[in-house]
Protein backbone atom coordinates (compact mmCIF):
# COMPACT_ATOMS: atom_id res chain seq x y z
CA UNK A 1 0.00 0.00 0.00
CA UNK A 2 1.69 3.01 -1.36
CA UNK A 3 1.05 7.13 -0.46
CA UNK A 4 1.02 9.47 -3.97
CA UNK A 5 0.37 12.86 -3.65
CA UNK A 6 -3.11 12.97 -5.93
CA UNK A 7 -5.04 10.43 -8.08
CA UNK A 8 -3.09 11.76 -11.06
CA UNK A 9 0.50 10.00 -9.74
CA UNK A 10 -1.27 6.81 -8.53
CA UNK A 11 -2.52 6.49 -12.37
CA UNK A 12 1.04 6.83 -13.78
CA UNK A 13 2.09 4.49 -11.27
CA UNK A 14 -0.92 1.88 -12.16
CA UNK A 15 0.22 2.77 -15.96
CA UNK A 16 4.09 2.24 -15.35
CA UNK A 17 3.53 -1.10 -13.44
CA UNK A 18 0.53 -2.43 -15.78
CA UNK A 19 -1.75 -2.77 -12.17
CA UNK A 20 -5.37 -1.51 -12.79
CA UNK A 21 -6.32 1.14 -10.60
CA UNK A 22 -8.33 0.02 -7.30
CA UNK A 23 -9.90 1.92 -4.36
CA UNK A 24 -7.81 5.07 -3.16
CA UNK A 25 -8.10 5.73 0.95
CA UNK A 26 -7.70 9.12 2.07
CA UNK A 27 -5.76 10.06 4.97
CA UNK A 28 -8.94 10.11 7.98
CA UNK A 29 -9.68 6.64 6.79
CA UNK A 30 -6.42 5.36 6.28
CA UNK A 31 -5.70 6.55 10.22
CA UNK A 32 -9.22 4.96 11.68
CA UNK A 33 -7.89 1.78 9.80
CA UNK A 34 -4.77 2.11 11.72
CA UNK A 35 -6.37 2.67 15.27
CA UNK A 36 -8.95 -0.15 14.47
CA UNK A 37 -5.87 -2.72 13.49
CA UNK A 38 -3.18 -1.54 15.60
CA UNK A 39 -4.16 0.74 18.69
CA UNK A 40 -3.99 -2.37 21.00
CA UNK A 41 -1.11 -4.28 19.32
CA UNK A 42 1.29 -3.86 22.17
CA UNK A 43 -1.47 -5.51 24.87
CA UNK A 44 -2.21 -8.76 25.90
CA UNK A 45 -4.89 -8.84 24.40
CA UNK A 46 -4.23 -8.26 20.68
CA UNK A 47 -5.13 -9.73 18.04
CA UNK A 48 -6.08 -9.43 14.41
CA UNK A 49 -9.55 -8.69 13.39
CA UNK A 50 -11.86 -11.30 12.63
CA UNK A 51 -12.64 -11.60 9.13
CA UNK A 52 -16.35 -10.12 9.72
CA UNK A 53 -15.09 -7.62 12.04
CA UNK A 54 -12.96 -6.64 8.83
CA UNK A 55 -16.11 -5.83 7.07
CA UNK A 56 -17.48 -4.08 9.65
CA UNK A 57 -14.87 -1.93 10.07
CA UNK A 58 -14.08 -1.30 6.41
CA UNK A 59 -18.53 -0.36 5.93
CA UNK A 60 -18.43 1.93 8.57
CA UNK A 61 -15.26 3.99 6.53
CA UNK A 62 -17.28 3.61 3.58
CA UNK A 63 -15.09 1.05 2.05
CA UNK A 64 -17.46 -1.44 0.75
CA UNK A 65 -17.84 -3.94 -1.86
CA UNK A 66 -15.97 -7.36 -2.84
CA UNK A 67 -12.41 -5.80 -2.48
CA UNK A 68 -12.92 -5.31 0.69
CA UNK A 69 -14.62 -8.45 1.10
CA UNK A 70 -11.83 -10.68 3.15
CA UNK A 71 -13.69 -13.87 1.79
CA UNK A 72 -14.22 -12.65 -1.67
CA UNK A 73 -13.57 -15.24 -4.18
CA UNK A 74 -14.16 -12.61 -7.16
CA UNK A 75 -10.77 -12.16 -7.55
CA UNK A 76 -9.46 -15.46 -7.67
CA UNK B 1 -2.95 -12.34 36.68
CA UNK B 2 -2.82 -15.66 35.30
CA UNK B 3 0.27 -17.41 33.29
CA UNK B 4 0.33 -15.96 29.70
CA UNK B 5 0.66 -18.73 27.37
CA UNK B 6 4.18 -18.96 25.41
CA UNK B 7 2.86 -17.32 22.04
CA UNK B 8 1.56 -14.67 24.37
CA UNK B 9 4.78 -14.06 25.91
CA UNK B 10 6.58 -14.51 22.92
CA UNK B 11 4.46 -11.69 21.12
CA UNK B 12 4.19 -9.01 23.99
CA UNK B 13 8.78 -9.89 24.23
CA UNK B 14 8.59 -9.04 20.35
CA UNK B 15 6.79 -5.45 20.80
CA UNK B 16 8.29 -4.82 23.96
CA UNK B 17 11.40 -4.86 22.20
CA UNK B 18 10.73 -3.15 19.00
CA UNK B 19 9.10 -0.35 20.77
CA UNK B 20 12.13 -0.01 23.15
CA UNK B 21 15.03 0.06 20.27
CA UNK B 22 13.39 0.57 16.77
CA UNK B 23 14.76 -2.64 15.75
CA UNK B 24 12.78 -5.40 15.50
CA UNK B 25 14.13 -8.77 17.40
CA UNK B 26 15.23 -11.70 16.16
CA UNK B 27 14.25 -15.62 18.01
CA UNK B 28 17.94 -15.19 19.66
CA UNK B 29 17.01 -11.89 21.31
CA UNK B 30 13.11 -12.87 22.36
CA UNK B 31 14.63 -16.80 23.74
CA UNK B 32 17.10 -14.42 25.92
CA UNK B 33 14.31 -11.88 27.16
CA UNK B 34 12.03 -14.20 28.05
CA UNK B 35 14.32 -17.40 29.24
CA UNK B 36 12.95 -20.04 27.01
CA UNK B 37 14.59 -22.06 24.15
CA UNK B 38 14.89 -20.79 21.09
CA UNK B 39 13.62 -23.78 19.23
CA UNK B 40 10.50 -22.78 21.54
CA UNK B 41 10.52 -19.57 20.09
CA UNK B 42 11.01 -20.48 16.42
CA UNK B 43 7.47 -22.81 17.00
CA UNK B 44 5.82 -19.70 18.72
CA UNK B 45 6.97 -17.89 15.40
CA UNK B 46 5.13 -20.27 12.92
CA UNK B 47 2.20 -20.37 15.41
CA UNK B 48 2.03 -16.90 15.08
CA UNK B 49 2.84 -16.11 11.46
CA UNK B 50 -0.57 -19.15 11.27
CA UNK B 51 -2.56 -15.95 13.30
CA UNK B 52 -1.03 -13.66 10.79
CA UNK B 53 0.31 -11.47 13.84
CA UNK B 54 3.75 -11.82 11.90
CA UNK B 55 5.92 -12.34 8.71
CA UNK B 56 9.16 -14.27 9.22
CA UNK B 57 12.24 -13.51 6.71
CA UNK B 58 11.66 -15.66 4.13
CA UNK B 59 14.35 -17.84 3.69
CA UNK B 60 15.40 -17.20 7.74
CA UNK B 61 12.88 -18.44 10.24
CA UNK B 62 15.06 -17.22 13.16
CA UNK B 63 14.12 -13.53 11.74
CA UNK B 64 11.12 -11.62 11.99
CA UNK B 65 10.12 -9.70 8.62
CA UNK B 66 7.30 -8.17 9.80
CA UNK B 67 5.34 -7.44 12.81
CA UNK B 68 2.75 -5.46 12.01
CA UNK B 69 2.83 -2.40 11.89
CA UNK B 70 6.45 -2.52 12.12
CA UNK B 71 8.86 -3.60 9.74
CA UNK B 72 11.97 -5.59 10.28
CA UNK B 73 14.18 -3.97 7.35
CA UNK B 74 14.76 -0.69 6.21
CA UNK B 75 11.26 0.47 4.24
CA UNK B 76 10.21 4.03 1.99
CA UNK B 77 8.13 4.71 5.32
CA UNK B 78 10.39 5.63 8.26
CA UNK B 79 8.34 7.01 11.15
CA UNK B 80 10.44 9.35 14.12
CA UNK B 81 8.56 8.67 17.38
CA UNK B 82 9.87 8.68 21.30
CA UNK B 83 13.24 10.05 19.95
CA UNK B 84 13.60 6.59 17.56
CA UNK B 85 13.54 5.70 14.13
CA UNK B 86 11.14 2.88 13.11
CA UNK B 87 10.38 1.26 9.70
CA UNK B 88 6.33 0.61 8.95
CA UNK B 89 5.43 -1.71 6.09
CA UNK B 90 3.17 0.63 4.57
CA UNK B 91 1.56 3.74 4.33
CA UNK B 92 -0.95 2.02 6.79
CA UNK B 93 1.41 1.00 8.93
CA UNK B 94 2.85 4.42 9.33
CA UNK B 95 -0.37 5.40 10.95
CA UNK B 96 -0.28 2.04 12.78
CA UNK B 97 3.01 2.55 14.44
CA UNK B 98 1.43 5.85 15.52
CA UNK B 99 -1.49 4.31 16.79
CA UNK B 100 0.34 1.47 18.52
CA UNK B 101 2.62 3.63 20.30
CA UNK B 102 -0.32 5.93 21.62
CA UNK B 103 2.44 9.04 20.70
CA UNK B 104 2.97 11.91 18.61
CA UNK B 105 5.01 10.74 14.79
CA UNK B 106 6.05 12.00 11.83
CA UNK B 107 7.14 10.14 8.93
CA UNK B 108 9.28 11.53 5.71
CA UNK B 109 7.70 9.37 3.25
CA UNK B 110 7.15 10.04 -0.33
CA UNK B 111 4.99 9.68 -3.69
CA UNK B 112 4.80 5.74 -4.75
CA UNK B 113 5.55 7.17 -8.08
CA UNK B 114 7.34 10.09 -8.04
CA UNK B 115 9.66 10.01 -5.68
CA UNK B 116 8.06 13.49 -4.13
CA UNK B 117 9.08 13.98 -0.58
CA UNK B 118 5.28 13.51 1.26
CA UNK B 119 5.20 13.82 4.99
CA UNK B 120 2.55 12.33 7.26
CA UNK B 121 1.87 13.61 10.79
CA UNK B 122 -0.03 12.51 14.20
CA UNK B 123 -0.34 14.89 16.67
CA UNK B 124 -2.43 14.41 19.79
CA UNK B 125 -4.06 11.37 18.87
CA UNK B 126 -5.06 12.55 15.38
CA UNK B 127 -3.60 12.85 11.75
CA UNK B 128 -2.94 16.01 10.13
CA UNK B 129 -4.64 15.78 6.77
CA UNK B 130 -3.62 16.89 3.57
CA UNK B 131 -5.36 15.79 0.38
CA UNK B 132 -3.15 12.85 -0.42
CA UNK B 133 -4.20 9.40 -1.26
CA UNK B 134 -3.16 5.30 -0.52
CA UNK B 135 -3.58 3.46 -3.15
CA UNK B 136 -4.73 -0.58 -2.15
CA UNK B 137 -3.27 -2.61 -5.39
CA UNK B 138 -4.40 -5.95 -4.05
CA UNK B 139 -7.31 -7.24 -2.72
CA UNK B 140 -8.77 -7.81 1.24
CA UNK B 141 -8.81 -11.55 0.68
CA UNK B 142 -5.38 -11.55 -0.72
CA UNK B 143 -3.28 -9.36 1.20
CA UNK B 144 -1.32 -12.04 3.16
CA UNK B 145 -0.62 -13.80 -0.44
CA UNK B 146 2.26 -12.01 -0.79
CA UNK B 147 2.43 -9.74 2.25
CA UNK B 148 5.84 -8.11 1.18
CA UNK B 149 3.94 -6.79 -1.82
CA UNK B 150 1.03 -5.83 -0.69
Amino acid sequence: MLLFRSEETVNQWCAAHNIPQRPLVNLEQLWQLAVHWYANRLTVESRRPALDEMVSIFESLGLAGPFWDPKSDQWR
Amino acid sequence: MPELDLDTQVKLAIYEITAETGSVPNSSQISRKISIEEREVLAAFRRLHAKRLLLPEPGDPHRIRMAPPFSGVPTRFPVETNGRRYYANCVWDVYGIAAALHCNAISRASDGQTGEPLTLEVKNGEPILKPYVAHFAVPAAHWWDDLIFT
